[in-house]
Protein backbone atom coordinates (compact mmCIF):
# COMPACT_ATOMS: atom_id res chain seq x y z
CA UNK A 1 0.00 0.00 0.00
CA UNK A 2 1.50 3.63 -0.75
CA UNK A 3 1.43 6.54 1.27
CA UNK A 4 -1.05 8.01 -0.20
CA UNK A 5 -3.41 4.91 -0.04
CA UNK A 6 -3.10 4.62 3.65
CA UNK A 7 -3.97 8.17 3.49
CA UNK A 8 -7.05 7.88 2.07
CA UNK A 9 -8.36 4.83 3.62
CA UNK A 10 -6.89 6.02 7.26
CA UNK A 11 -9.40 5.04 10.03
CA UNK A 12 -6.99 7.53 12.29
CA UNK A 13 -5.25 10.16 11.59
CA UNK A 14 -2.68 12.24 13.60
CA UNK A 15 -1.60 15.43 12.89
CA UNK A 16 0.81 18.14 14.11
CA UNK A 17 -0.29 16.56 17.64
CA UNK A 18 0.90 18.42 20.69
CA UNK A 19 0.32 18.19 24.46
CA UNK A 20 1.78 19.81 26.90
CA UNK A 21 1.47 19.16 30.90
CA UNK A 22 2.86 21.89 33.04
CA UNK A 23 4.86 23.72 30.17
CA UNK A 24 6.23 19.98 29.72
CA UNK A 25 5.84 18.25 25.64
CA UNK A 26 3.82 14.75 26.56
CA UNK A 27 3.68 14.58 22.60
CA UNK A 28 5.72 16.82 20.27
CA UNK A 29 4.38 17.26 16.54
CA UNK A 30 3.61 13.43 16.39
CA UNK A 31 2.01 12.49 12.63
CA UNK A 32 0.81 9.36 11.09
CA UNK A 33 -1.82 7.88 9.69
CA UNK A 34 -3.35 4.56 10.60
CA UNK A 35 -5.09 2.52 7.51
CA UNK A 36 -8.21 0.73 7.28
CA UNK A 37 -7.40 -2.69 8.85
CA UNK A 38 -3.91 -2.24 9.48
CA UNK A 39 -1.72 -3.39 12.07
CA UNK A 40 0.82 -0.75 13.99
CA UNK A 41 2.87 -1.01 16.89
CA UNK A 42 2.99 1.71 19.18
CA UNK A 43 6.23 1.26 20.94
CA UNK A 44 8.58 3.55 23.02
CA UNK A 45 10.23 3.56 26.37
CA UNK A 46 7.68 3.97 29.63
CA UNK A 47 6.87 7.96 29.24
CA UNK A 48 7.52 8.33 26.02
CA UNK A 49 3.80 9.43 25.71
CA UNK A 50 1.80 6.33 24.39
CA UNK A 51 -0.33 5.93 26.82
CA UNK A 52 -0.95 9.97 26.28
CA UNK A 53 -1.37 9.64 22.47
CA UNK A 54 -4.05 6.43 22.94
CA UNK A 55 -5.93 9.09 25.08
CA UNK A 56 -6.20 11.53 22.41
CA UNK A 57 -7.19 9.41 20.08
CA UNK A 58 -10.38 8.12 22.16
CA UNK A 59 -10.63 11.50 23.10
CA UNK A 60 -10.37 11.06 27.21
CA UNK A 61 -7.94 14.15 26.67
CA UNK A 62 -7.94 16.56 23.68
CA UNK A 63 -4.80 17.86 22.17
CA UNK A 64 -3.02 21.26 23.30
CA UNK A 65 -2.75 21.88 19.62
CA UNK A 66 -3.26 20.08 16.32
CA UNK A 67 -5.74 17.25 15.40
CA UNK A 68 -6.56 14.10 15.58
CA UNK A 69 -9.30 12.74 13.33
CA UNK A 70 -11.02 9.29 14.42
CA UNK A 71 -12.90 8.03 11.39
CA UNK A 72 -15.61 11.01 11.12
CA UNK A 73 -15.00 12.24 14.08
CA UNK A 74 -12.51 14.96 14.15
CA UNK A 75 -11.32 16.63 17.65
CA UNK A 76 -11.32 19.89 17.22
CA UNK A 77 -14.90 19.48 16.49
CA UNK A 78 -16.23 17.01 19.21
CA UNK A 79 -19.27 18.07 21.44
CA UNK A 80 -19.34 16.09 24.86
CA UNK A 81 -22.22 14.38 23.39
CA UNK A 82 -20.28 12.90 20.48
CA UNK A 83 -17.94 10.99 23.03
CA UNK A 84 -19.80 7.87 23.64
CA UNK A 85 -20.88 7.35 19.65
CA UNK A 86 -16.85 7.65 18.78
CA UNK A 87 -16.52 5.05 22.20
CA UNK A 88 -18.89 2.80 20.40
CA UNK A 89 -16.80 2.66 16.83
CA UNK A 90 -12.96 2.23 18.92
CA UNK A 91 -12.72 -0.80 20.98
CA UNK A 92 -10.12 -0.33 23.95
CA UNK A 93 -8.16 -2.51 25.93
CA UNK A 94 -5.79 -1.93 28.84
CA UNK A 95 -2.93 -3.54 30.93
CA UNK A 96 -5.19 -4.02 34.00
CA UNK A 97 -8.48 -5.70 31.96
CA UNK A 98 -10.62 -2.72 33.27
CA UNK A 99 -13.75 -5.78 33.88
CA UNK A 100 -16.71 -5.38 35.73
CA UNK A 101 -15.75 -7.29 38.85
CA UNK A 102 -20.58 -7.33 39.67
CA UNK A 103 -21.18 -9.82 36.90
CA UNK A 104 -20.07 -12.61 34.84
CA UNK A 105 -18.14 -12.91 31.92
CA UNK A 106 -21.23 -13.24 29.41
CA UNK A 107 -22.33 -9.65 31.02
CA UNK A 108 -19.23 -8.55 31.31
CA UNK A 109 -19.26 -8.54 26.90
CA UNK A 110 -22.85 -7.49 26.57
CA UNK A 111 -22.56 -4.98 28.64
CA UNK A 112 -21.58 -2.59 25.14
CA UNK A 113 -24.22 -3.67 23.98
CA UNK A 114 -26.95 -3.10 26.45
CA UNK A 115 -26.15 0.52 26.48
CA UNK A 116 -26.98 0.70 22.96
CA UNK A 117 -30.27 -0.83 23.45
CA UNK A 118 -29.37 -3.61 21.28
CA UNK A 119 -32.05 -6.34 20.78
CA UNK A 120 -31.69 -9.67 23.40
CA UNK A 121 -31.54 -12.34 20.09
CA UNK A 122 -28.96 -10.04 18.41
CA UNK A 123 -26.69 -9.59 21.69
CA UNK A 124 -27.05 -13.34 22.39
CA UNK A 125 -25.82 -14.18 19.30
CA UNK A 126 -23.22 -11.43 18.90
CA UNK A 127 -21.69 -12.57 22.42
CA UNK A 128 -21.89 -15.91 21.78
CA UNK A 129 -19.76 -15.56 18.73
CA UNK A 130 -17.08 -13.75 20.50
CA UNK A 131 -17.39 -16.07 23.29
CA UNK A 132 -16.24 -18.72 20.82
CA UNK A 133 -13.90 -16.17 19.08
CA UNK A 134 -11.66 -15.73 22.33
CA UNK A 135 -12.21 -19.26 23.25
CA UNK A 136 -14.49 -18.87 26.64
CA UNK A 137 -17.36 -20.22 25.36
CA UNK A 138 -16.88 -22.79 28.68
CA UNK A 139 -16.37 -19.83 30.92
CA UNK A 140 -19.14 -17.36 30.42
CA UNK A 141 -20.82 -18.07 33.46
CA UNK A 142 -17.87 -17.47 35.40
CA UNK A 143 -16.65 -14.62 37.51
CA UNK A 144 -14.01 -11.92 36.66
CA UNK A 145 -12.02 -12.59 39.58
CA UNK A 146 -11.74 -16.42 38.80
CA UNK A 147 -10.15 -16.00 35.29
CA UNK A 148 -6.25 -15.90 34.97
CA UNK A 149 -4.81 -12.47 33.69
CA UNK A 150 -4.80 -13.86 30.10
CA UNK A 151 -8.40 -14.50 30.21
CA UNK A 152 -9.51 -11.65 31.64
CA UNK A 153 -7.59 -9.81 28.79
CA UNK A 154 -9.39 -12.04 26.46
CA UNK A 155 -13.00 -11.33 28.00
CA UNK A 156 -12.07 -7.51 27.86
CA UNK A 157 -10.88 -7.93 24.21
CA UNK A 158 -14.14 -9.74 23.12
CA UNK A 159 -16.36 -6.52 24.88
CA UNK A 160 -13.84 -3.97 23.09
CA UNK A 161 -15.10 -5.74 19.44
CA UNK A 162 -18.54 -6.17 20.92
CA UNK A 163 -20.06 -3.15 18.75
CA UNK A 164 -17.65 -3.72 15.11
CA UNK A 165 -14.82 -1.18 16.00
CA UNK A 166 -13.27 0.09 12.77
CA UNK A 167 -10.04 0.17 15.25
CA UNK A 168 -8.64 -1.73 18.12
CA UNK A 169 -6.89 0.33 20.19
CA UNK A 170 -4.41 -1.73 22.88
CA UNK A 171 -2.57 0.35 25.59
CA UNK A 172 0.01 -2.79 26.57
CA UNK A 173 -2.35 -5.26 26.65
CA UNK A 174 0.51 -7.99 27.29
CA UNK A 175 1.65 -5.75 30.41
CA UNK A 176 0.23 -7.93 33.13
CA UNK A 177 0.61 -11.44 31.32
CA UNK A 178 3.28 -14.14 31.68
CA UNK A 179 5.20 -14.85 27.78
CA UNK A 180 2.68 -17.77 27.11
CA UNK A 181 -0.83 -15.79 27.90
CA UNK A 182 0.94 -13.02 26.22
CA UNK A 183 1.52 -14.55 23.14
CA UNK A 184 -2.03 -16.08 23.15
CA UNK A 185 -3.24 -12.68 23.29
CA UNK A 186 -0.48 -11.44 20.22
CA UNK A 187 -1.85 -14.12 18.37
CA UNK A 188 -5.77 -13.19 18.93
CA UNK A 189 -4.89 -9.30 18.02
CA UNK A 190 -3.33 -10.60 15.05
CA UNK A 191 -6.65 -13.19 14.10
CA UNK A 192 -8.73 -10.12 14.95
CA UNK A 193 -6.82 -7.89 12.39
CA UNK A 194 -6.73 -10.44 9.94
CA UNK A 195 -10.80 -10.23 10.20
CA UNK A 196 -10.38 -6.82 9.17
CA UNK A 197 -10.33 -4.78 12.10
CA UNK A 198 -6.91 -2.62 12.44
CA UNK A 199 -5.24 -2.61 15.96
CA UNK A 200 -3.10 -0.11 17.54
CA UNK A 201 -0.81 -1.29 20.05
CA UNK A 202 1.23 0.44 22.39
CA UNK A 203 3.62 -1.69 24.10
CA UNK A 204 7.51 -0.82 25.67
CA UNK A 205 8.54 -4.07 25.19
CA UNK A 206 10.54 -3.18 21.08
CA UNK A 207 12.11 -6.61 21.01
CA UNK A 208 8.75 -8.82 21.47
CA UNK A 209 7.13 -6.85 18.96
CA UNK A 210 9.76 -6.47 16.23
CA UNK A 211 9.51 -10.14 14.25
CA UNK A 212 6.41 -10.34 13.03
CA UNK A 213 6.86 -7.78 9.86
CA UNK A 214 3.87 -5.32 11.35
CA UNK A 215 4.70 -1.52 10.87
CA UNK A 216 6.21 -0.04 14.02
CA UNK A 217 5.79 3.44 15.42
CA UNK A 218 8.69 4.15 17.67
CA UNK A 219 8.09 7.01 20.50
CA UNK A 220 10.97 8.54 22.00
CA UNK A 221 10.34 11.68 24.32
CA UNK A 222 7.01 12.50 22.66
CA UNK A 223 8.67 12.49 19.00
CA UNK A 224 8.33 10.01 16.35
CA UNK A 225 11.49 8.79 16.47
CA UNK A 226 11.07 6.12 13.26
CA UNK A 227 8.37 4.68 11.35
CA UNK A 228 9.09 1.85 9.68
CA UNK A 229 7.72 -1.61 8.47
CA UNK A 230 9.62 -4.73 9.90
CA UNK A 231 10.30 -6.86 7.09
CA UNK A 232 9.50 -10.58 7.81
CA UNK A 233 8.02 -12.61 5.37
CA UNK A 234 6.79 -16.25 6.57
CA UNK A 235 3.55 -17.05 8.36
CA UNK A 236 2.41 -16.30 12.06
CA UNK A 237 3.38 -19.63 13.45
CA UNK A 238 6.67 -18.95 11.44
CA UNK A 239 7.14 -15.18 13.59
CA UNK A 240 5.75 -16.72 16.81
CA UNK A 241 8.67 -19.46 16.40
CA UNK A 242 10.83 -16.50 16.11
CA UNK A 243 9.69 -15.35 19.16
CA UNK A 244 9.93 -18.31 20.99
CA UNK A 245 13.25 -18.85 20.31
CA UNK A 246 14.64 -15.99 20.77
CA UNK A 247 12.69 -16.14 24.34
CA UNK A 248 14.25 -19.71 24.72
CA UNK A 249 17.85 -18.65 24.14
CA UNK A 250 16.95 -15.29 26.59
CA UNK A 251 16.00 -17.95 29.26
CA UNK A 252 18.95 -19.98 28.53
CA UNK A 253 21.20 -16.80 28.96
CA UNK A 254 19.24 -15.97 32.47
CA UNK A 255 19.53 -19.52 33.56
CA UNK A 256 23.51 -19.18 32.74
CA UNK A 257 24.21 -16.62 34.64
CA UNK A 258 22.36 -17.16 37.53
CA UNK A 259 24.45 -20.44 37.38
CA UNK A 260 27.44 -18.52 37.14
CA UNK A 261 26.71 -16.16 39.97
CA UNK A 262 25.78 -19.07 42.42
CA UNK A 263 28.76 -20.29 41.16
CA UNK A 264 30.68 -17.37 41.74
CA UNK A 265 28.88 -16.96 45.36
CA UNK A 266 29.44 -20.93 46.52
CA UNK A 267 33.28 -21.82 45.61
CA UNK A 268 33.40 -24.72 47.43
CA UNK A 269 31.28 -26.45 44.89
CA UNK A 270 33.13 -24.50 41.96
CA UNK A 271 36.61 -26.45 43.94
CA UNK A 272 35.14 -30.12 43.16
CA UNK B 1 -37.54 2.23 24.92
CA UNK B 2 -39.14 -0.80 27.29
CA UNK B 3 -35.49 -2.42 26.81
CA UNK B 4 -33.47 0.34 27.79
CA UNK B 5 -35.84 0.64 30.91
CA UNK B 6 -35.06 -3.01 31.64
CA UNK B 7 -31.95 -2.93 31.20
CA UNK B 8 -31.83 0.31 33.56
CA UNK B 9 -33.67 -1.04 36.40
CA UNK B 10 -31.76 -4.54 36.22
CA UNK B 11 -28.58 -2.29 36.34
CA UNK B 12 -30.24 -0.83 39.33
CA UNK B 13 -31.24 -3.41 41.49
CA UNK B 14 -27.38 -5.59 40.64
CA UNK B 15 -25.69 -3.05 42.33
CA UNK B 16 -28.03 -3.43 45.12
CA UNK B 17 -27.55 -6.48 45.65
CA UNK B 18 -24.28 -6.79 44.80
CA UNK B 19 -23.54 -4.06 47.63
CA UNK B 20 -25.95 -5.12 50.16
CA UNK B 21 -23.09 -3.94 52.94
CA UNK B 22 -23.04 -0.76 51.65
CA UNK B 23 -26.59 -0.28 50.74
CA UNK B 24 -27.68 -1.17 53.97
CA UNK B 25 -25.23 0.94 55.95
CA UNK B 26 -26.21 3.96 53.87
CA UNK B 27 -29.68 3.07 54.47
CA UNK B 28 -29.19 2.58 58.22
CA UNK B 29 -27.51 6.47 58.24
CA UNK B 30 -30.03 7.73 55.94
CA UNK B 31 -32.43 6.53 58.21
CA UNK B 32 -31.29 7.31 61.76
CA UNK B 33 -31.17 10.88 60.17
CA UNK B 34 -34.54 11.02 58.61
CA UNK B 35 -35.80 9.90 62.11
CA UNK B 36 -34.21 12.99 63.92
CA UNK B 37 -36.07 14.82 60.83
CA UNK B 38 -39.41 12.83 61.32
CA UNK B 39 -39.40 13.37 65.36
CA UNK B 40 -38.98 17.02 64.86
CA UNK B 41 -42.13 16.53 62.07
CA UNK B 42 -43.96 14.77 65.19
CA UNK B 43 -43.78 17.08 67.43
CA UNK B 44 -44.55 20.04 65.10
CA UNK B 45 -47.67 18.35 64.21
CA UNK B 46 -48.82 17.46 67.63
CA UNK B 47 -48.21 20.99 68.78
CA UNK B 48 -50.41 21.78 65.91
CA UNK B 49 -52.96 19.99 66.37
CA UNK B 50 -52.90 20.81 70.20
CA UNK B 51 -53.15 24.55 69.14
CA UNK B 52 -55.85 23.74 66.81
CA UNK B 53 -57.89 21.80 69.65
CA UNK B 54 -57.21 24.94 71.94
CA UNK B 55 -58.56 27.18 68.96
CA UNK B 56 -61.60 25.29 69.11
CA UNK B 57 -62.60 25.06 72.25
CA UNK B 58 -62.21 29.14 72.06
CA UNK B 59 -65.72 30.30 73.42
CA UNK B 60 -66.90 33.60 74.27
CA UNK B 61 -69.44 34.03 77.74
CA UNK B 62 -72.06 37.42 76.82
CA UNK B 63 -73.71 38.27 80.58
CA UNK B 64 -77.03 40.01 79.92
CA UNK B 65 -78.89 42.46 82.70
CA UNK B 66 -80.80 40.94 84.40
CA UNK B 67 -83.75 43.34 83.59
CA UNK B 68 -84.22 42.06 79.75
CA UNK B 69 -87.64 40.80 78.78
CA UNK B 70 -87.78 37.37 76.49
CA UNK B 71 -88.56 39.82 73.62
CA UNK B 72 -84.95 41.71 74.00
CA UNK B 73 -83.48 38.15 74.49
CA UNK B 74 -84.76 37.09 71.43
CA UNK B 75 -84.02 40.54 69.38
CA UNK B 76 -80.20 40.07 71.43
CA UNK B 77 -79.91 36.31 70.21
CA UNK B 78 -80.62 37.71 66.28
CA UNK B 79 -78.24 40.56 66.99
CA UNK B 80 -75.29 38.25 68.08
CA UNK B 81 -75.82 35.76 65.73
CA UNK B 82 -76.50 38.39 62.48
CA UNK B 83 -72.30 39.58 63.30
CA UNK B 84 -70.16 38.23 60.41
CA UNK B 85 -67.42 36.79 62.98
CA UNK B 86 -69.86 34.16 64.75
CA UNK B 87 -70.72 30.61 64.20
CA UNK B 88 -73.34 29.85 66.92
CA UNK B 89 -75.19 31.27 69.66
CA UNK B 90 -76.75 29.38 72.36
CA UNK B 91 -78.73 30.87 75.09
CA UNK B 92 -78.63 29.70 78.58
CA UNK B 93 -80.68 30.50 81.61
CA UNK B 94 -80.17 31.27 85.22
CA UNK B 95 -81.90 28.49 86.07
CA UNK B 96 -79.38 26.18 83.88
CA UNK B 97 -76.71 27.86 84.78
CA UNK B 98 -77.18 27.14 87.95
CA UNK B 99 -77.98 23.53 87.41
CA UNK B 100 -74.32 23.18 85.53
CA UNK B 101 -72.63 24.73 88.37
CA UNK B 102 -74.22 22.45 90.72
CA UNK B 103 -73.33 19.23 88.74
CA UNK B 104 -69.96 20.94 88.65
CA UNK B 105 -69.90 21.37 92.90
CA UNK B 106 -70.66 17.87 92.90
CA UNK B 107 -70.55 16.48 96.92
CA UNK B 108 -70.03 19.82 97.46
CA UNK B 109 -73.46 21.17 96.06
CA UNK B 110 -75.38 21.89 99.30
CA UNK B 111 -73.24 25.21 99.71
CA UNK B 112 -76.03 26.24 97.24
CA UNK B 113 -78.81 25.76 99.48
CA UNK B 114 -77.45 28.75 101.57
CA UNK B 115 -78.80 30.97 98.72
CA UNK B 116 -82.12 32.08 99.01
CA UNK B 117 -82.06 33.53 95.36
CA UNK B 118 -80.32 32.25 92.37
CA UNK B 119 -76.86 34.86 92.07
CA UNK B 120 -76.40 33.86 88.00
CA UNK B 121 -77.30 36.03 85.31
CA UNK B 122 -79.01 34.47 82.06
CA UNK B 123 -76.22 34.22 79.27
CA UNK B 124 -75.46 33.51 75.51
CA UNK B 125 -72.39 30.99 74.78
CA UNK B 126 -70.60 32.60 71.60
CA UNK B 127 -68.85 30.53 69.15
CA UNK B 128 -67.06 32.23 66.63
CA UNK B 129 -66.02 31.02 63.22
CA UNK B 130 -63.39 29.21 62.80
CA UNK B 131 -61.49 32.20 60.95
CA UNK B 132 -61.93 34.35 63.72
CA UNK B 133 -61.00 32.20 66.49
CA UNK B 134 -57.55 34.37 67.40
CA UNK B 135 -56.71 37.34 70.03
CA UNK B 136 -57.28 40.25 67.82
CA UNK B 137 -60.57 39.10 65.97
CA UNK B 138 -62.16 38.25 69.58
CA UNK B 139 -61.00 41.63 71.21
CA UNK B 140 -63.32 43.08 68.52
CA UNK B 141 -66.48 40.95 68.31
CA UNK B 142 -66.00 41.20 72.65
CA UNK B 143 -65.46 45.12 72.37
CA UNK B 144 -68.95 45.41 69.56
CA UNK B 145 -71.12 43.02 71.43
CA UNK B 146 -70.52 44.90 74.96
CA UNK B 147 -71.44 48.20 73.47
CA UNK B 148 -75.01 46.44 72.20
CA UNK B 149 -77.49 47.38 74.95
CA UNK B 150 -79.10 44.81 77.68
CA UNK B 151 -75.28 43.17 77.80
CA UNK B 152 -73.97 43.50 81.05
CA UNK B 153 -70.33 42.00 80.32
CA UNK B 154 -68.91 39.71 78.30
CA UNK B 155 -66.26 37.05 79.22
CA UNK B 156 -63.14 35.36 77.09
CA UNK B 157 -60.06 34.92 79.23
CA UNK B 158 -58.39 37.86 77.67
CA UNK B 159 -55.23 37.05 79.52
CA UNK B 160 -55.38 33.94 78.55
CA UNK B 161 -55.20 34.79 75.27
CA UNK B 162 -52.65 37.04 75.34
CA UNK B 163 -50.28 34.63 77.13
CA UNK B 164 -51.59 32.13 74.15
CA UNK B 165 -50.64 34.33 71.44
CA UNK B 166 -47.23 35.26 72.77
CA UNK B 167 -46.63 31.56 73.51
CA UNK B 168 -47.69 30.60 70.06
CA UNK B 169 -45.34 32.72 68.26
CA UNK B 170 -42.40 31.45 70.66
CA UNK B 171 -43.36 28.06 69.64
CA UNK B 172 -43.58 28.71 65.82
CA UNK B 173 -40.07 30.57 65.99
CA UNK B 174 -38.61 27.85 67.53
CA UNK B 175 -39.92 25.53 65.19
CA UNK B 176 -38.81 27.10 62.37
CA UNK B 177 -34.79 27.49 63.18
CA UNK B 178 -34.63 23.72 64.33
CA UNK B 179 -36.48 22.91 61.86
CA UNK B 180 -34.05 25.14 59.30
CA UNK B 181 -31.11 23.03 60.84
CA UNK B 182 -32.94 19.25 61.05
CA UNK B 183 -33.83 19.48 57.61
CA UNK B 184 -30.61 20.89 56.70
CA UNK B 185 -28.19 18.84 58.04
CA UNK B 186 -30.65 15.71 56.68
CA UNK B 187 -30.07 16.47 53.72
CA UNK B 188 -26.41 17.18 53.95
CA UNK B 189 -26.17 13.38 55.90
CA UNK B 190 -28.23 12.16 53.22
CA UNK B 191 -26.45 13.77 50.31
CA UNK B 192 -22.94 12.05 51.45
CA UNK B 193 -24.53 8.72 52.12
CA UNK B 194 -25.19 8.63 48.45
CA UNK B 195 -22.04 10.13 47.24
CA UNK B 196 -20.40 7.25 49.30
CA UNK B 197 -22.31 4.64 46.98
CA UNK B 198 -21.34 6.82 44.35
CA UNK B 199 -17.73 6.68 44.98
CA UNK B 200 -17.40 2.88 45.31
CA UNK B 201 -18.38 2.78 41.89
CA UNK B 202 -15.74 5.40 40.09
CA UNK B 203 -15.13 1.73 38.41
CA UNK B 204 -18.24 1.11 36.86
CA UNK B 205 -18.68 4.22 35.41
CA UNK B 206 -15.28 4.82 33.97
CA UNK B 207 -15.57 1.28 32.08
CA UNK B 208 -19.15 2.40 31.05
CA UNK B 209 -17.60 5.76 29.44
CA UNK B 210 -15.02 3.54 27.75
CA UNK B 211 -17.72 1.29 25.67
CA UNK B 212 -19.55 4.42 24.86
CA UNK B 213 -22.75 4.55 27.45
CA UNK B 214 -24.52 7.98 27.01
CA UNK B 215 -24.42 10.27 30.53
CA UNK B 216 -28.35 9.52 30.86
CA UNK B 217 -27.91 5.40 30.88
CA UNK B 218 -24.84 5.77 33.25
CA UNK B 219 -27.26 8.38 35.76
CA UNK B 220 -30.67 6.52 35.87
CA UNK B 221 -29.52 3.56 37.22
CA UNK B 222 -27.87 5.39 40.33
CA UNK B 223 -30.85 7.73 40.46
CA UNK B 224 -33.26 4.68 40.85
CA UNK B 225 -30.38 3.20 43.38
CA UNK B 226 -31.06 6.64 45.39
CA UNK B 227 -34.61 6.61 45.41
CA UNK B 228 -34.84 2.98 46.34
CA UNK B 229 -32.45 3.77 49.45
CA UNK B 230 -34.71 7.27 50.19
CA UNK B 231 -37.48 4.97 50.25
CA UNK B 232 -36.10 2.44 52.53
CA UNK B 233 -34.49 4.53 54.93
CA UNK B 234 -38.00 6.63 54.88
CA UNK B 235 -39.76 3.16 56.06
CA UNK B 236 -37.37 2.62 58.35
CA UNK B 237 -37.14 5.71 59.88
CA UNK B 238 -40.80 5.91 60.11
CA UNK B 239 -41.42 2.36 62.35
CA UNK B 240 -38.78 3.74 64.22
CA UNK B 241 -40.42 6.21 65.39
CA UNK B 242 -43.36 4.35 65.46
CA UNK B 243 -42.00 2.19 68.11
CA UNK B 244 -40.82 5.60 69.75
CA UNK B 245 -44.34 7.15 70.19
CA UNK B 246 -45.62 3.91 71.39
CA UNK B 247 -43.48 3.82 73.94
CA UNK B 248 -43.71 8.03 74.94
CA UNK B 249 -47.30 7.13 74.83
CA UNK B 250 -47.03 6.08 78.58
CA UNK B 251 -45.01 9.45 79.39
CA UNK B 252 -46.86 11.76 77.11
CA UNK B 253 -50.19 10.38 76.62
CA UNK B 254 -51.70 13.07 74.02
CA UNK B 255 -49.29 12.19 71.23
CA UNK B 256 -50.56 10.92 67.96
CA UNK B 257 -48.74 9.44 65.02
CA UNK B 258 -48.82 10.80 61.46
CA UNK B 259 -51.73 10.41 59.35
CA UNK B 260 -51.25 7.98 56.46
CA UNK B 261 -51.52 10.74 54.17
CA UNK B 262 -48.76 12.73 55.74
CA UNK B 263 -46.75 9.41 56.14
CA UNK B 264 -47.04 9.15 52.51
CA UNK B 265 -45.74 12.38 51.55
CA UNK B 266 -43.00 11.89 53.96
CA UNK B 267 -41.58 8.58 52.13
CA UNK B 268 -42.21 10.57 48.92
CA UNK B 269 -39.92 13.23 49.78
CA UNK B 270 -37.57 11.21 50.93
CA UNK B 271 -37.48 9.31 47.32
CA UNK B 272 -36.71 12.45 45.96
CA UNK B 273 -33.94 13.48 48.36
CA UNK B 274 -32.59 10.29 47.66
CA UNK B 275 -32.58 10.55 43.55
CA UNK B 276 -31.19 14.12 44.00
CA UNK B 277 -28.95 13.29 45.95
CA UNK B 278 -27.62 10.86 44.07
CA UNK B 279 -27.56 12.95 40.42
CA UNK B 280 -25.95 15.80 42.52
CA UNK B 281 -22.84 13.10 43.60
CA UNK B 282 -22.81 12.36 39.77
CA UNK B 283 -22.74 14.95 38.34
CA UNK B 284 -18.62 15.24 39.56
CA UNK B 285 -17.99 12.01 38.02
CA UNK B 286 -19.64 13.29 34.64
CA UNK B 287 -17.45 16.37 34.27
CA UNK B 288 -14.65 13.78 32.95
CA UNK B 289 -14.71 12.94 29.96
Amino acid sequence: MSEQEREDRSVIGVYHLMKTYREQNALDDVNFTVGNGEFVFLVGPSGAGKSTLLRMIYMDEYPTSGQVVVGSFVSTRMKRGDIPFLRRRVGIIFQDYKLLDDRNVYENIAIGMRIVGAAPYAIKHRVTWLLNEVGLYHKRLEMPETLSGGERQRVAIARALVNHPVILLADEPTGNLDPDSAEDILRLLFKINSGGTAVLMATHDHSFVQNFGQRIIHLRDGKVFEDRKTDFIGSLSDRLETVRRDRDRQRRIDREIKRQRASILSPTRDSE
Amino acid sequence: MMRRWLYIFDEAFRTVRRHKGLTSISVIIMSLSLLMLAVFLLATDNVLRLVGQAQDEMKMYVYLDDSNSQDEIERLHGLILSQDEVSTVTFVSREEALADFRDQLGPDADMLSALRTNPLPNSFWVTPRNDYKNRDAMVKLAARIEEMKGVDEVRYGREFLDKFASILAGIYTVDVVVGFIVILSAVFIIANAVRLTVISRRKTIEILKLVGATNPFIVAPFIIEGAVQGGFAAILSLLLLRVITEISSNIISDITFFSLEKSLIFAATCVVIGAIGSFMALRRYLEMR
